[in-house]
């Protein structure tokens, strides 16, 4: 498996986490800190442009040169490791490393914006951030210290119904890192497992995209809408209580949508959905309101989950 | 006997593909045996008239009206075929290259004028997010998000989190780039032609 990092990490800001569940990041903080996962939020680093690029408003050109940026910013505080709450950054940020180490044509014209602008402290050197040693996912590094999770465990979640919902930009992108697999993609199952608990494992529609789509969701919503349907009617049949995410735009598409999905079709849906961080922040006793953010939920937390018992 | 004779020609689109900054499968379009694994994974297939094992025989015919064709705006990017594909390829990949063909060509205007707001957020503020002109939209669709939003400032509050955005010499840094870059000739192209 490959090398990952536990040190001199910067966990990279994700607008979605901000703006939607900003309880992903206090829960991620929350874990890392109990975890021993020494890392840093720079004020510095600026969006990855994922949205904006996969609704085909940026090029790759101007997404490059940003996260070239952003590299440099990791670099110059001495944390050459990028951690990602979000799956779209994880990929955006691999592909764009890929770029500027293999293509030189593009990494000279990105270092020559950088000149031009007087900003040569930017400059890129080929090399410096690689994709496979240097970017992560969250859900990496929490594999990686899998065998400590257990000893932070204080609620027991084994009653509920549990089913892992893993992002197709985590996955599918650069599948040659992904842990677990992605045919049928293992590590949040794995991951919950570690907490005492267990999943419904495979399910029809396991590996499906959520239907965000990008812009999908917005120029085409019935298509995008349909998607998730076919997911959620699935999860329904398999008695599904909890939706553990990895991705806050798949977050937001079930747990924002959910409710109107339930209105047009008639099915009534009732799964709550949290990020594998906010879940394993809840197994190790974090406060709902001042770690794990539930007040930003659509679908209440509460509605399921609404005591705790401890582990034995 | 009929012959019939096969020219390079049909595949200067592939190549033009091929060369694009996006792409990372080298020569996977040309390795194509149209299996069409791609279609029977696809979520847009499924529910619409897209079918992504189509879009490949296209470009390898030549056909240049692909990028004016509606039918690759379905796609979800959800890289289902680029996972899955026996030869290496991703359709995925080629659609965001003939989507940016488009634009370049100027008849994508209007599938893109919605989304400048991810522009604007980002030289404004230096993040991306959900541009506020969707904000209507979700305002109905989803009940008691926008009281949510009010108040985000005070839930960050609360969870120990640092200010939204970037300081004002970042975001100044970040809108040089963005010019620097031609994206901001870009935009405003996008801008003008819907706006005339």
């Amino acid at each position: 498996m490959k090398q990952i990092p536990d040190k001199d990490i910067l966990l990279f800001k994700s607008c979605l986490v901000s703006v939607e569940y900003p309880g992903i990041e206090s829960s991620t903080k929350f874990v890392f800190d109990k975890l021993g996962i020494d890392y840093e939020i720079s004020p510095q680093q600026t969006c990855c442009t994922g949205l904006g690029h996969y609704s085909d408003i940026f090029d790759q050109f101007t997404t490059t040169t940003l996260g070239a940026r952003n590299f440099r910013i990791a670099q110059s505080i001495d944390r050459p490791n990028l951690v990602m709450m979000c799956a779209t950054c994880y990929a955006i940020n691999k592909k764009v490393a890929n770029i500027l180490n293999n293509k030189d044509e593009v990494r000279e014209r990105v270092n020559d914006v950088f000149k031009e602008s007087d900003l040569d402290y930017l400059v890129y050197e080929k090399d410096s951030t690689r994709s496979s040693e240097n970017i992560f996912h969250v859900v990496d590094i929490l594999y990686n210290k899998r065998d400590e999770i257990a000893k932070h465990v204080k609620y027991d979640l084994s009653d509920f119904r549990i089913a892992t919902h893993h992002g197709c930009h985590y996955c599918k992108v650069h599948y040659d890192d992904t842990i677990g697999g992605f045919r049928n993609p293992q590590i949040l199952d794995e991951l919950i497992e570690f907490c005492g608990c267990s999943t419904i494992g495979f399910y029809d529609h396991k590996r499906t995209t959520c239907g965000s789509g990008f812009r999908q969701r917005y120029s085409n919503k019935d298509l995008s809408l349909k998607v998730t349907e076919d997911k959620l009617m699935a999860l329904k049949e398999d008695k599904v209580d909890i939706l553990v995410h990895l991705c806050p735009n798949c977050h937001v598409q079930f747990d924002r949508y959910q409710n109107l999905i339930s209105e047009n079709t008639g099915e009534d849906f009732d799964i709550i959905h949290l990020n594998i961080a906010q879940f394993m922040a809840i197994v190790f006793g974090a406060d709902f309101n001042s770690v794990v953010g539930t007040q930003a939920h659509t679908v209440p937390i509460e509605s399921k989950i609404d005591n705790l018992k401890e582990v034995d | 006997m009929n012959v019939q004779k096969i020219t390079d020609t049909p595949l200067n689109f592939a190549e033009e593909i091929i060369n694009d900054i996006k792409s990372s499968k080298e020569d996977g379009i040309l390795k194509c045996v149209q299996c069409g694994m791609c279609t029977s994974t696809c979520p847009a297939a499924k529910q619409s008239d897209y079918n992504p094992r189509d879009i490949i025989e296209r470009v390898l015919q030549g056909d240049e009206d692909l990028i004016e064709d509606d039918v690759i705006w379905n796609c979800f990017y959800c890289y289902t075929c680029h996972s899955i594909c026996p030869v290496g390829n991703s359709v995925c990949e080629v659609n965001q290259i003939l989507k940016q063909f488009a634009i370049a060509k100027g008849v994508a205007d209007d599938k893109i004028y919605d989304y400048l707001g991810f522009a604007d957020s980002y030289y404004n503020s230096a993040i991306g997010a959900i541009p506020s002109k969707f904000y209507p939209e979700i305002k109905e669709d989803v009940e008691g998000w926008w009281e949510f939003r009010q108040n985000l400032g005070k839930i960050r509050e609360e969870l120990g989190l640092d200010a939204l955005t970037p300081p004002k010499d970042v975001i100044d840094e970040v809108s040089l780039i963005l010019t620097n870059c031609g994206f901001k000739e870009r935009i405003d192209k996008v801008r003008n032609n819907d706006e005339l």
